[in-house]
């Protein structure tokens, strides 16, 4: 479609597929993919669908994931944009920062015969199911991601920081100040226990 | 709200990405952090026919000072400069600036060029540029120049730049001794786009007497307005009660007469003219208050 | 087994929350058959006009691109009214059809359906469909359509209204001529609307072998939706499955029969194969219901030591251009929760839906009486200012005593009118316990510090009637399995606020058996019975006592099988034991059989209470404190009862200060992204306050009142009651929402303000 004349064109063309590696939660994703799709249809397409698209021009923040250990919106980066990030989604936070979980507490969900489907929560996602930081679940990846970049990034955020941050993401069920309260609970733990 | 086709191209370096500008002509664009492009091609406002992706550059991520002066490479992202804790006195504007502009994922993304050159009526970073007398360093193929912010922004969403033109600078100049700046802006909430905002930088001697005043507004015209009136007023003299309720009245009209002048000054809902109006004098008085205070 | 300890009124934790936080969930948008295909609505850009042409050439040539529809290729059906006492004889003629036939009236109607291998594909495809609207007068606001000579939106009503519910109690003339205060406003709420996270989404497929018709997405009341479709495709209801998956909110506007909920289904069985669209943020704002916007008269009689005579209530409520499957409940619901929860001895109210050129309108989280409470409330609060009275003191003296229950309006029984009657509680008790817990002397004396310090600082109150528990009924099936689990299928919905959870633990109770051993399944249309589904906080109150009554059912059953009282059975795992010794195996029982009918539906007492402050300067206005009261009967869950009272008045925060669906005047809307739509985050949230109480209802055995959306009735109210507590008397009335700091300044400006020209504090 344009004449770079150069044999090996700089230029994907618009409407023709191309081949995208992505670093996904450390492993390797490959998808194929026109030079417009989002990273997040592109996570989804690839059966990362905990990445959610709730508005699809960078305000809701239900599709944060992490690139290169930041929080950002995928809805607002490209796929092809994202060659030689790493990339972490919601799939990937399970096994972080996990403890085991004592006999009689609850674990899995039991739920459809999945008892918890084997995966055991990371700190954050624990924090956010003893706060009641979550109801109908769908704003929950985006927010845990944020939450998980901003405690990486800034582990002494005050409380003012932490509002502001969090307030990125939009919570219809709960509003939001819930999960503030439960980000700041991690904050406290792991103060405690040092790490 | 998928964006619309486009061809695609990562370029290495700046040299390569004039290259690839110019290749493609006049409907290319250039991405860099894509916070302000990506969400207006998902609405398909903008359908550019080439992208070029200068995220990557590496040459043009730096922040530096310069014979007083400082020059802020395109490609810093808006988080760097929040947390440049250096940028104090002069520049306090720009980083305070820096930490208001959308959300903290966008700031992770966004760059500083691609703010400018996006120009945004209700955008934080023109703003400073106003007011601390910055000029843009614009290359092309053919070359670089230099232009001052004042010519720069031309109308919502319109620069000087040409269409093979790449923004690769901004700089400000040595400051007059003693300059500090500062940023207020009024969101209705954090994140959103601006209903006001004002840079304000003010240079004191030792006796207190202000020898060199700037006062920019955003959010009330279609480009950056200096709210000239206002500088002359507190020119010469203390930054006293009085002279900053003289100034913020000056501003507000300064701010009223933009809005006036254009129909297209970024309609933000909730943001009357009056409104507006009150909310610089608010703003310019809680920015020479806090200028103020440290002297 | 014998002695568990109950789990209702237990924080049993939620259930299926590892799934949420984990990102396995799959919502509508998740979903995927082999072979599908993609559908994009082509909606209308102007606001009214005739359809001149429409070329679909274009779109069809490009590659990827399976099928255009336009209205010409489909059988002239309307989205029909859910609720029988929602439609009246006004209604049909004013219900919408799928793609629009010839006129167009909001901007977002859909014109046109394409279908494409791709999302992508199908958005440049609906780009080129070339819809040629030759445009006709517009009347973008409830005064343009009742003004002389307003365009007519519809043949069948020449002065654009639907229809007015008019509501009569005692003698209005004499308590006015009685009044020693008379007060009046005209209160206004404004457009705006649940905005869940999640926007819509469906997937259809059917198989032509069986006949069989899948829909993925359709939530809430997927019963009806399945009753509807049946019929406007031409299936019988049997062919039609109905099947929910995760939900991403719903707040009263998600699972509603759509436009799209027919198109999406009719392009699959059009084209053969499965069909998906999931509706984008900006078309969200445009498609999916709109609520709330009213216009209220107001007028309240009173003796000068505060005695509450009687009131009349003028409404205009918004329906937008067409009825939708909420028929004419944006008039309806008002009309019924304009007394509120006070003795009056005469009211007058007549609330008529308006028709206009804008998306239509239906309900939201505590629909109408939200909009009754705000209007109410705020002329009470009037009326307070002119008899010099303590808002708490004037609410006080006038609640209805508990000594009166259960009470109700003499007013006229009318067809489509439920009655106002208030089966149980105490509502002065309730009231004193919001003021006590919360503080409302405390938040007084802080208002009054806060002022000393040069800051504008305001208390409101809103007390409040809900409606919920509506019925008609709900059925449950209580099955029991040899290997000691039991599973309860019921019609409900669940739309994210752990109904599951609190059903389970019903029945885990009336079975005796632990909680963990209790399934309970209502996804599917085919595996659960007839069900009318989530909506009016009646989820728990109706399903619940339909499987207490099951579970009853079971034990008599089990007892039928090993001797002695049903109370005597004893689950012991996946066996079941008589007294006397005798066992079975409890795979081998007949499931459980109940059905709980509820021919009215009840009403639950509650009230909010606000702390603001407003910066004078910008308007800004902050909720330092709120707090929400409601009783709900008996909490079977606290922490998910307090979860969602708390979510709701988060939300009724967002819409008394920030939130508004915006027209310009040629009915073009301005709010179609979350730029222009402002939403509540942390930052503009305090911690909600939640105070539950618990006063039984004798109407249903479990004594259950409806809880889910409560938190909001009042919380608009109560900030709008604080904000001009806060503004003072010299500024003008807070009479309209939203407080947006611009509309805060409006109301300040001539005032003189104590901060406009000094320092930031």
């Amino acid at each position: 479609m344009n004449e770079t004349g150069s044999r090996q064109d700089p230029w994907l063309p618009p409407l023709d597929p191309v081949t995208v590696e992505l670093d996904v939660n450390d492993s390797l994703v490959t998808c194929t993919v026109e030079p417009r799709r989002t990273l997040a249809d592109a996570l989804r397409g690839a059966g990362l669908t905990g990445t959610r698209l709730g508005c699809e021009h960078g305000v809701c923040g239900a599709c944060t994931v992490l690139l290169d250990g930041r929080p950002v919106r995928a809805c607002l980066v490209l796929a092809v944009q994202a060659r030689g990030s790493r990339i972490r989604t919601v799939e990937g936070l399970s096994g972080e920062r996990e403890e085991p979980t004592g006999p009689g507490e609850y674990e899995g969900n039991g739920e459809n015969g999945e008892p918890g489907g084997g995966a055991r929560l990371s700190d954050v996602q624990r924090a956010f199911r003893d706060g009641g930081a979550l109801q109908c679940g769908f704003c929950t990846p985006g927010f845990l991601m944020l939450a998980q970049g901003l405690l990486a990034d800034e582990p002494d955020a005050s409380a003012e920081r932490v509002t502001d941050v969090l307030s990125s993401n939009i919570c219809r069920c709960t509003g939001g100040v819930p999960i503030v309260s439960a980000v700041r609970a991690v904050q406290r733990a792991r103060k405690e226990a040092g790490s | 709200m998928k964006p619309p086709p486009f061809a695609y191209a990562r370029a290495a370096g700046v040299p390569e990405a004039l290259a690839l500008l110019r290749d493609a002509g006049e409907d290319a664009k250039i991405l860099a952090g894509g916070q302000s492009l990506v969400p207006l091609m998902a609405y398909r406002l903008a359908r550019p026919s080439h992208l070029v992706d200068i995220g990557r550059i590496t040459t043009h991520r730096y922040v530096r000072g310069d014979g007083g002066g400082l020059r802020v490479g395109a490609l810093v992202r808006h988080l760097e400069l929040e947390r440049a804790t250096g940028l104090t006195g002069p520049w306090q504007a720009l980083r305070e600036a820096a930490g208001r502009i959308g959300h903290h994922p966008v700031r992770v993304r966004g760059t500083c060029g691609g703010s400018l050159a996006h120009a945004d009526p209700s955008a934080e970073l023109p703003v400073v540029a106003a007011a601390l007398d910055a000029s843009v360093t614009l290359q092309s193929a053919d070359g670089t120049r230099t232009v001052p912010a004042a010519d720069f922004f031309l109308a919502p969403f319109i620069t000087a730049l040409e269409p093979d033109e790449m923004l690769v600078e901004v700089a400000f100049p040595a400051p007059p001794p003693g300059l500090r700046s500062v940023f207020e802006e009024f969101q209705v909430h954090s994140g959103d786009f601006a209903l006001a905002s004002a840079a304000v930088a003010v240079a004191l001697d030792g006796d207190g007497v202000a020898t060199h005043v700037r006062v920019a507004l955003g959010s009330v015209g279609p480009v950056p307005v200096r709210a000239r009136e206002a500088e002359e007023a507190l020119t010469g003299g203390r930054l006293t009660e009085r002279a900053a309720a003289e100034a913020a009245r000056l501003a507000a009209s300064a701010a009223g007469a933009a809005a006036g002048s254009s129909a297209a000054s970024g309609e933000v809902p909730g943001g009357g003219a009056d409104f507006r109006r009150e909310l610089v004098r608010t703003l310019v008085t809680r920015a020479l208050d806090r200028l103020k205070e440290k002297s | 087994m014998n002695h568990r300890t109950p789990s209702v009124g237990t924080s049993t934790p939620r259930r299926g929350v590892d799934d949420l936080l984990t990102g396995r969930a799959r919502y509508a948008a998740d979903l995927d058959r082999p072979g599908q295909v993609h559908v994009r609505v082509v909606r209308s850009p102007l606001a009214h006009g005739r359809i001149a042409a429409l070329d679909t050439a274009e779109a069809l040539a490009l590659p990827g691109v399976l099928a255009v529809y336009t209205a010409d290729d489909l059988p002239d059906v309307r989205i029909p009214v859910r609720l029988p006492f929602a439609e009246t004889a006004e209604t049909p003629p004013l219900l919408q059809p799928p793609l629009a036939r010839g006129t167009v009236r909001y901007v977002g109607e859909p014109v046109a359906l394409v279908v494409a291998e791709d999302p992508y594909t199908a958005e440049d495809a609906a780009e080129l469909v070339d819809v040629d609207i030759d445009d006709l007068d517009v009347a973008a606001t409830m005064a343009a359509a009742t003004a002389e000579g307003a365009p007519r939106l519809h043949e069948s009503s020449p002065d654009n209204t639907v229809s007015t519910v008019s509501l009569r109690h005692g003698d209005v003339e004499a308590a006015f001529s009685r009044a020693d205060v008379v007060v009046r406003e005209r209160l206004t709420m404004h457009r705006h609307t649940a905005v869940p996270m999640e926007t819509r989404g469906l997937l259809a497929e059917y198989e032509p072998a069986t006949g069989l018709l899948t829909l993925w997405g359709g939530a809430k009341v997927k019963h009806f939706t399945r009753q509807a479709l049946g019929a406007m495709l031409g299936l019988g209801p049997e062919r039609v499955r109905v099947v929910e998956v995760h939900v991403g909110g719903g707040f009263g506007v998600r699972g509603e029969p759509y436009p799209e909920d027919f198109l999406v289904p009719f392009a699959a069985m059009r084209l053969g194969r499965p069909v998906k669209w999931t509706e984008d943020r900006a078309e969200h704002f445009v498609a999916t219901n709109h609520a709330r916007e009213q216009e209220h008269e107001w007028e309240i009689a009173a003796t000068s030591d505060g005695r509450l005579l009687a009131f009349r209530d003028r409404a205009w409520c918004d329906q937008g251009a067409y009825v939708r499957s909420q028929g004419i409940l944006p008039g309806l619901l008002p009309a019924l929760h304009a007394a509120g929860p006070y003795r009056w001895e005469a009211f007058a109210v007549d609330s008529t839906g308006v028709l206009t050129n804008r998306t239509p309108t239906g309900t939201y989280r505590g629909p109408g009486m939200t909009e009754a409470t705000f209007a109410r409330e705020r002329a009470l609060d009037l009326l307070a200012a002119e008899l010099g009275l303590d808002p708490a003191e004037l609410r006080r003296r006038n609640l209805i005593p508990a000594a009166a229950m259960p009470f109700a309006f003499d007013a006229p029984e009318q067809p489509h009118v439920p009655p106002v009657r208030y089966e149980s509680g105490d509502f002065p008790a309730s009231f004193e316990t919001l003021l006590d817990a919360a503080g409302y002397e405390a938040l007084t004396r802080e208002r009054q510090r806060l002022r000393r310090s040069g800051r504008l600082a305001g208390v409101g109150l809103a007390p409040y009637v809900e409606i919920g528990a509506v019925g008609p009924f709900e059925e449950a099936f209580v099955e029991a399995a040899d290997d000691g689990t039991f599973t309860v299928r019921t019609g409900v919905s669940s739309l994210g606020q752990g109904v599951e959870t609190v059903l389970a633990q019903i029945a885990a109770d009336a079975l005796s058996v632990p909680f963990e051993d209790v399934t309970v399944d209502f996804s599917d249309t085919t595996a659960v019975p007839m069900g009318f589904g989530a909506f009016a906080s009646r989820s728990t109150l109706l399903a619940g006592n339909a499987i207490a009554l099951a579970a009853r059912d079971l034990l008599a059953k089990a007892a039928a099988e090993v001797g002695g009282d049903p109370g005597e059975v004893r689950f012991d795992r996946g066996t079941v034991r008589g007294p006397g010794g005798a066992t079975a195996p409890a795979g081998r029982l007949p499931a459980g059989h109940g059905r709980f009918d509820k021919p009215h539906p009840g009403f639950s007492f509650g009230a909010a209470l606000s702390l603001v402050t407003v910066d004078a300067a910008t308007g800004a206005v902050r909720v330092l404190r709120h707090a929400v009261l409601h009783d709900v009967g008996r909490a079977v869950n606290p922490e998910l009862v307090r979860g969602q009272l708390a979510g709701a008045a988060s939300q009724g925060i967002g819409g008394a200060l920030l939130e508004e669906l915006v027209y310009d005047e040629q009915g073009q809307p301005l709010s179609t992204s979350f730029g222009d739509y402002l939403m509540p985050t942390a930052a503009d949230l305090p911690e909600i306050d939640v105070f539950v109480v618990e006063y039984p209802t004798p109407t249903n055995p479990l004594g259950l009142k409806g809880a889910g959306e409560s938190g909001m009735v009042g919380t608009p109210a109560a900030v709008a009651n604080a904000v001009a507590d806060a503004l003072g008397a010299a500024a003008r009335p807070v009479t309209r929402l939203p407080l947006t700091p611009g509309n805060v300044r409006e109301l300040l400006r001539g005032t003189p303000s104590p901060q406009a020209t000094t320092v930031h504090p």
